[in-house]
Formats: C-alpha cells, structure tokens, sequence
C-alpha cells in the first residue's frame, strides 16, 4: 500500500531536491529556463556572509526555544485535556487548533499591534498587556510558541489517549507518588507524541518567515527570510543553495539521532 | 466518512461546472484591492468580457508570474522598472494604438512624461538603444515616495522642511531618539541613501555601497516594514519612514471619512515630500504569453477614459496618471459631498505638480548589484 | 521554629490540602494563561471586526458595518471560496490517503520505513517558498500534456503534498501503538485484508486520524508561499490575495469580520454537536469518547 506514496514522494521530493542541488552549483540566474548553463562553486561564499550565519543561528535558537516552551506549556494542556471530565474531547482538541485557521498573517499583525506602545487594547483596557515588547526577542519567541504550540498538544494527546488510566492506579498501588508516577509511568509512553509534536513544531519554525519579520518589525533575520528574499529577486543560485544546506542538515541530524537511538523507535 | 467525501465532491463538481460559462475571458494580473469593483462591472458590461484578476504583492512576483507561463495572462500592472526589465527581456508585445482610440483624448501628467523620459534615458545610457516605453505601456496610476513623519513630536515638521533627508537619516544629529522605520525593500532604502547622499539612486558601485552602508547604519532603523510602517506613524508607534505617499492618503482618507477634518490628521500624522525624491508609476502592458490581445486593448482602451479613470481612483488612493481625470477630481474642491471634498483637496496638497522637484523612478539595476544591495541591507539589520 | 512541641511534620506526615488547594488554583491559572495566549490574537481580530473606525490602534464605537460589508467585497470573497474549496478537497484526499500510506509504510521493515519517514518530513521542513517553486516546476512539465493544468488541480495536488505528511506523521505513532497480532488475529477469524483493515486496524487509530486531520486542515486554509506558486487562472486564495492587498493598499476590516465569523461559526458548530451528542447519549448511556468522531 506504500508504493504509490512511495513514488509520490520520489517524484515530487527527490527530482526537485536534485532540481535545487543542481540549481544552486549552476549560474541559472532570473530565467527558469535552463539556457547556457556552467556549475560552479561561486555561490558558496554566500554560505560565510555574516547575515546568512547569523540568521541560521537565530533560526536555530528561536526554533529550539520553541520547542522546549511549547513542549512545557503544550504538554500540560494536553495532560488537562486528557484528565478532563469533559466527555467529547474532539471538541476541546478543535478549540485548541481553531485559531491557527484564520490566516497567519492577521494573527502575526495583530499581536505585533497589541504588542507595541499605543494600541487598541491599551486604549479599550488603559494599560499596556505586554509593555512594549514590540521588535524584541521577547515578541518573536511569544509569537512562535503561541502560533505553534497547538501541534504539539495535538500530537502529545493522541499519544496520551490510548494510556490506560489502570495503569496509573497501579502505580499508585507500587507506592510511587504522583510525580514520579507521571516521570516512570506516563511521560515514557506519551514519549512518541513528544518526538512527533517537536518535529512539528521545530521544523516549521526554522524554516518560517513570516513571524520574525512582523514580530521583530524587520530586525531579527532567521534564514527563512533569506531564502524568501534570494527566490523573488529571481537569484534562485543562492536561495537554492540555502534551502539544500539546511535541508541536509536537518535530515542528517535526524538520521544520526536515529543511529545512536538503540531502540530506532523512538524518533520515527 | 464516504458521506463527507462524496458530499466534498458533488459540492467542488457544482462550483467548478457553474464557474465555466462561453464568454471569453481577460485574464489580469494585478496588486490586490487595486481596482474599482465598479469598473470591473461597467468594463465586463460594456465589452460582454469577462475580467478574471489574479493578484500578486510585488513586482518581483509578477515577473516571476508571467516567466513561469503557468497562467497565460493578458494584461499586467508591473512598475516602472519591472516593464524596463520586461521589455528588456521581449517580454511584452508592443500596443496597436489603432484599437486605442481613446488615448486621443487623454493627456498624461507632467510627473507621468517625466518619468517615462527618464526610463528612456536610462536605457540609452545603459545599453546605447532607444526605447519608447509608452509603445508598450499606458499608465495606470503613479505617485512620489514621502517622508510620513509623526506630527506629534515637537520641531519634527519644522526640522524636515528645512533640512530634508539630512533629518531622516542624521540620527546623532537630529531627533536622536526619535524611531525610524525603512521599507523592508533593500533597493528602496539604498535609493533614499543615495538622494539624500546627493545622488542619481540608481548609480552602483561598491565604493558607494560601502558609503550607503554607513549612512543606514547611521540612520539607526528600529523597523524593517511594509504596510505596518504607515499605520504605526498613524498611531504614535514610530516618528518617520519612507514610504509611497499613496500609503499616507490610504490613512488619510479613512481619517477624513470618518470625521476628521484634514487639520486634525496632519497635526497628528503628515507627509513631507522632498525636493529629491523617488516616483513610480504602474503601466497596464500585455504579456507576450497574452492569448485575449484584443480583449486586452479593450480594457486599456476602456481606462483611458478619464471618466473610468477617475472612478478607478476613488477606491484606489494613488494619483492617476491623465491631466483630464486629475482636473475632474480637482473640481470636485467646490462639491457639497464630503468625501469628494477632501479626496480632491488631498490631491491638490500631495500630488500638486507646481512645486520643483526632482523625480527619479528606480530602474533594474544588474542582478549582481541587486544582490550586493540585498546582502548589504542583511548585514545592517543583523548588525 | 518557636513552637518547640513536635508537631505532625516532624513525624513524617505532610499536609498536602493546602499544597493540593494552591496547585489546584495555580493550575486553573496556567490554563487559563495558556488559552488566552492561543487566542488573544484572535480576540483582538474580533474587536478590529466590530470597531467602526478603520484605525488599527483606536476603538471608537460598537459596528457591525464591517460584516454587512463582507459579501461587497467581490475580491475577497471570491478568495474565501476558493480556499474553502481547495481545503476542504485537499483535507478528505489527504485524510484519506496520508491513512493508508502510513499503514503501507508500517508494513515495511523498520530500516527502510525510517528512511521513508526521513523523507516524509521534506515536506514540512523545506521552506514553503522552495517547495512550491520546485512544485511548480514539476507540473510546468506536465503542461506540455495539458495546457491549462494551473489551477484549480495544481493547487490540491500542491496542498495534498504538504498536508499528507502531517497525517502520516500523527498516524504513525498510534500504528506502532497497536497490537501487530491484530490484523493477523481478524484476518485468522476470516475477514478479508481490507475488511479487516477497516473494522480493526482504523478504529484502534482513529485519534490519530483526527488529528492528522486536523492538521492537514489548518496547513491547507492558511497556506500562502506554496499555493502562490502552484495556483493559475486567477484561482487566489484567501493567502494570496491578503498578502497582494499589503502590498499596495490597506485590508479592509471585512477580511477580520471575516476571520471572526470563521471561528465563531466553528466554536458554535462544535457546541451544538457537543449538545446533540449529550442527548443522545443521555439515551443510550454510552461512554465512548470517541466513536463517533469517523463515522
């Protein structure tokens, strides 16, 4: 039953990668159209330009302190979720997700508004909710773990759903308090829903843009931007360049992680 | 399960069969909200075409549109340097002014000349050829680029009449604490650098990017925005940026419709326009890739009315590009109805033409240099 | 310590009432902060909606002008149907097969199916500016077979790229979770393979299922840089057409009335059926949460 999916992703992942590998060692510049092409190296010193460095780094930072918050915060809400005398949890799994359906971009502008010094909510409310966090780190990392958290309590709840609740009890039998019960019991076998929940938040968040950029007000670069920047100005080399090397490292790091994992489960 | 899907399928199967009708079509690539409703039912009523608009947020992506050919459009809107780029490439075909009957009775504005003679310069000093851009392209709106500035701090008005650029970039000098913003468009901010550095911003160098690169680091931005930068000088978040004085009239005439007189909003928030300062202009051009060429001389033909054009601008708040539109919309300085009232009197202040100024529109610099720039303002962002 | 008696503590015993009321309180706390900060941005969408006056930072009055506005905006609603149609489309198609592929790829051994998964995240981690430009280039191949393929196809089969992913993802896990003996157990007692498929291996993971819908919904209603470069023919979506208004001109707060009507037709969607769902089975006294959710 894989095989079509199989060659689905074959088609549409691997020929674009080699597409974007060859594109980024080529000089095909502005026009799609593959012309008189030569490969070269000249592309890679964009790799050492000190914003390309720097916007990885904060792409890194911010998409790893996203995901450690998200996984506190979206861990304990799928845990209340999951306690909750509330029958129909469906319901409360579609009300955590619904604001992620209106567009990204009236949500990402209207917390940059309420965010900054005069706003509707300070002139309906008087005071300031955030202070003036508007253009800091602060904003961006709010504005992240906000906009992403709810994959995490999505996936860390279909993991909880199946635990037997007998289990627990017998836990509690064995003596073991209420803490270390949820460290022995229960965090270990949610632990899948955690690994799938941070890929789903991590990935997204290395590679978005558009959040940083109304967030910080333009002045925290993730690579993102960059790469969105390089593909409209038509300089695909560089844009292409970028995309493959993070992809790379992403995938590679997976990969390794999945080595050194003795189980080989855990991850995927 | 099967429920949802077939009911999915019956619902798309309906909408796709009730949107195919036989009457041909004009396919439009434009900016968003860049037209009137209004037009689009008189011109689909008048000709029986109908208008389908795509729309795209930059000229960067109308290029990349038409290059792909995914869609054979008919008609874009690019800029000033984007049609350079186009023609440059063959990308437009020429318009045949005998299906134009219209531009007989229309006169472009002074700025609008000015702007297409420049554009003519350029490629003459470029690549020795001259070109006659108005055998591809007829306007559609133009404008200047500001200086939005936040009326609210003191001296701040005073200080930008007097000294110009000197103001939004000196940041040591003047209103040291003052909050700056810059489009997020690297070659806009290197272009404003170079005016107030005294120069054509459409000269390259490396020496002069490094000496760009000063300036705007001087300048000390706190925001790298678009539409944001309007809004926050509008509600006392920032104190200058750069940007298209149809942006300022946006918020302006949403203030004067709701109540304001003009007085009140410019002591809050106005536009300074210095005497060196950048234009653009949007031109209607058919794409070689155009399969409704006539169709498309049609709607063109149809806008060079100065009626047509002038209702287009009541929604849209850039100038339009025709002495007899502009005149009518200036008559409308005697009209009882307020909201024609103020529309006028806002073009007679922003877009008054007496005034001498210099105007340059952006050109396509070479990608390389495209791509310095980009990499430069990156670096000043980064810090 | 002034009291020098020994007191229950110091024989061991510790009184967590009081630990257990302010956990119990401080919890409530957290969970209310947590949900306002997944929402505060579209509560304050919702006061943009109903305030009269155009300006971002300023309330002036109560209007619902806005929402009488909506079906004048031509543009905009044409938007609104075309993501509600590519969506939806998109979301059953991929529900449907990101399910199977996952089951297929279950099948497989472990090292080949952890190279799949591998590439399954390609999607998600690629910046959506990439993908839809590598996509776009794959079906520009395909039009020298069908001219005007750009469209209304291209952009499901773009969407059905990105979200698939996201329910293998969430299927995955719960896969593992089952009993591997389960298909062979049916299928021992006579059902055949895709009756057995169905009647077993689907409802042990419908959780999964659900979520993976879920998210393959929210990808696809909110997707801007993929679908910008695979759609045509003036087939926009909501995306599209707020980012091209930015870049000239101002929203107009019909698209935040817009925006508000969506969730508060969904949150009453879901409470009716919450109510729906408690009268039923007040009847037949059933406690099964999730039974109903994939029929």
């Amino acid at each position: 039953m894989a095989v079509p999916y199989k060659i689905w992703l074959s088609i549409l992942v691997f020929i674009p990668i080699l597409a974007m590998l060859f594109i980024s060692f080529s000089n095909l510049s502005s026009s799609i159209s593959v012309g008189e092409l030569t490969l070269s190296l000249a592309h890679f010193k964009l790799l050492w330009e000190s914003s390309t460095v720097i916007a990885f780094r904060n792409s890194l930072i911010f998409a790893v302190a996203t995901t450690l918050i998200s996984f506190v915060l979206g861990y304990f809400i799928a845990y209340e979720i999951k306690l909750s005398k509330f029958k129909n949890k469906f319901i409360l799994l579609t009300f955590v997700i619904l604001p992620m359906w209106s567009n990204l971009i009236l949500r990402t502008e209207s917390l940059a508004n309420i965010m900054s010094e005069n706003n509707i909510l300070k002139n309906i409310l008087g005071f300031n909710l955030f202070g003036n966090i508007s253009g800091t780190w602060m904003a961006v990392l709010f504005g992240l773990v906000f906009t992403y958290m709810p994959f995490m309590i999505l996936s860390v709840y279909t993991a909880l759903e199946k635990i037997d609740f007998a289990l627990e009890e017998a836990a509690l039998d064995l003596g073991l308090r209420p803490i270390k019960k949820f460290w022995k019991v229960v965090f270990p076998l949610s632990f899948k829903g955690v690994v799938t929940g941070a890929i789903m938040v991590f990935l997204p968040t290395l590679a978005g843009f558009a959040i940083p950029k109304i967030l910080s007000r333009g002045r925290i670069v993730f690579i993102g931007n960059i790469i969105e920047q390089k593909f409209i100005y038509t300089n695909y080399n560089h844009g292409a360049l970028l995309a493959v090397v993070i992809l790379f490292f992403i995938l590679g790091s997976i990969l390794l992680i999945t080595k050194f994992d003795k189980e080989g489960e855990t991850l995927l | 399960m099967k429920r949802i899907i077939l009911a999915t399928l019956l619902l798309s199967l309906t909408i796709v069969l009730t949107a195919c009708n036989s009457r041909p079509k004009l396919r439009l690539l434009n900016w968003g909200e860049y037209i009137n409703d209004e037009v689009v039912e008189k011109f689909e009523a008048e000709t029986g075409i109908d208008l389908i608009i795509s729309v795209a947020d930059s000229n960067e992506l109308f290029y990349q549109k038409i290059n792909s050919k995914t869609t054979a459009f008919d008609l874009v809107i690019p800029s000033d340097y984007m049609i350079e780029k186009m023609v440059q490439e063959n990308m437009l075909i020429e318009l045949d002014y005998s299906k134009l009957p219209n531009r007989g009775t229309v006169t472009y504005m002074d700025g609008v000349n000015q702007i297409f003679d420049s554009m003519t310069q350029t490629t003459l000093a470029r690549s020795n050829k001259t070109v006659d851009y108005t055998d591809f392209a007829v306007p559609y709106f133009w404008g200047t680029f500001g200086i939005v500035y936040n009326n609210r701090v003191e001296g701040l008005e005073e200080a930008l009449n007097e000294h110009g650029w000197d103001v939004y970039f000196e940041a040591d000098t003047y209103f040291p604490t003052a909050r700056r913003g810059m489009y997020d468009v690297p070659q806009f901010a290197y272009a404003a650098a170079m005016m107030y550095m005294g120069n054509n911003p459409n000269d390259y160098s490396s020496t002069l990017l490094g000496e760009v690169e000063t300036v705007i680091e001087n300048a000390d931005f706190i925001e790298w925005g678009d539409d944001t930068l309007k809004r926050n000088v509008e509600s006392d978040n920032l104190d200058m940026a750069f940007v298209y004085t149809g942006d300022y009239l946006d918020r302006l005439y949403i203030q004067l419709d709701e109540g304001k007189t003009l007085a009140e909003v410019q002591a809050d928030f106005d536009l300074y326009i210095p005497d060196t300062t950048m234009v653009f202009i949007d031109c209607m051009v058919i794409p070689n890739t155009a399969t409704n060429i006539d169709g498309a001389h049609q709607f063109i033909n149809f806008l060079l009315n100065p009626v047509n054009a002038a209702l287009n601008a009541e929604v849209v708040g850039y100038a339009v590009a025709y002495q007899e539109a502009f005149d009518q919309i200036i008559s409308y300085l005697d009209s009882a109805d307020v909201t024609k009232h103020n529309w006028a009197t806002a073009n007679s202040i922003y877009y008054n033409m007496e005034a001498e100024r210099t105007f340059y529109p952006l050109t396509t610099l070479h990608p390389d240099d495209i791509d310095a720039i980009n990499t430069m303002v990156q670096n000043v962002i980064t810090g | 310590m002034e009291n020098q008696k020994a007191t229950l503590k110091d024989y061991g015993y510790r009184d967590f009432t009081t630990l257990n009321k302010i956990y119990k309180i401080l919890k409530k706390v957290f969970v209310v902060a947590i949900v306002l900060g997944l929402y505060i941005s579209i509560i304050v969408i919702a006061i943009q909606s109903i305030n009269e006056s155009r300006n971002l930072s300023i309330f002036t009055r109560v209007s619902f002008q806005w929402y009488a506005n909506i079906l004048q905006e031509q543009e905009l609603m044409q938007a609104i149907r075309n993501t509600f149609l590519v969506s939806s489309i998109a979301t059953v198609l991929a529900t449907f097969l990101g399910t199977f592929f996952a089951i297929g790829l279950y099948a497989l051994s472990k090292k080949v199916r952890v190279l799949w998964m591998l590439l399954n995240n390609v999607p998600i981690l690629n910046a959506d500016i990439v993908t839809g430009f590598s996509l776009m280039l794959m079906f520009r191949l395909l039009m020298v077979v069908f001219p005007n393929i750009f469209g209304l196809f291209t952009l499901v089969m773009a969407h059905l790229f990105f979200t698939i992913p996201y329910v293998i993802l969430s299927v995955m896990p719960k896969l593992k979770e089952t009993d591997p003996n389960l298909m062979d157990a049916a299928m021992d007692l006579g059902v055949r393979p895709y009756k057995a498929l169905i009647k077993v291996v689907i409802p042990a993971i419908k959780a999964g299922i659900f979520s993976g819908m879920l998210l393959a919904l929210t990808m696809s209603i909110d997707d801007f840089a993929i679908s910008y470069f695979t759609t045509g023919a003036g087939f926009d979506n909501l995306s599209i057409w707020i980012y091209a208004v930015i870049g000239r001109r101002n929203l107009t707060p019909s698209v935040y009335a817009f925006s508000t009507l969506l969730t508060i037709f969904t949150l009453v969607g879901l409470l009716t059926y919450q109510f729906l769902q408690k009268q039923k089975k007040g009847k037949k006294n059933e406690k099964n949460n999730f039974s109903d959710i994939a029929s």
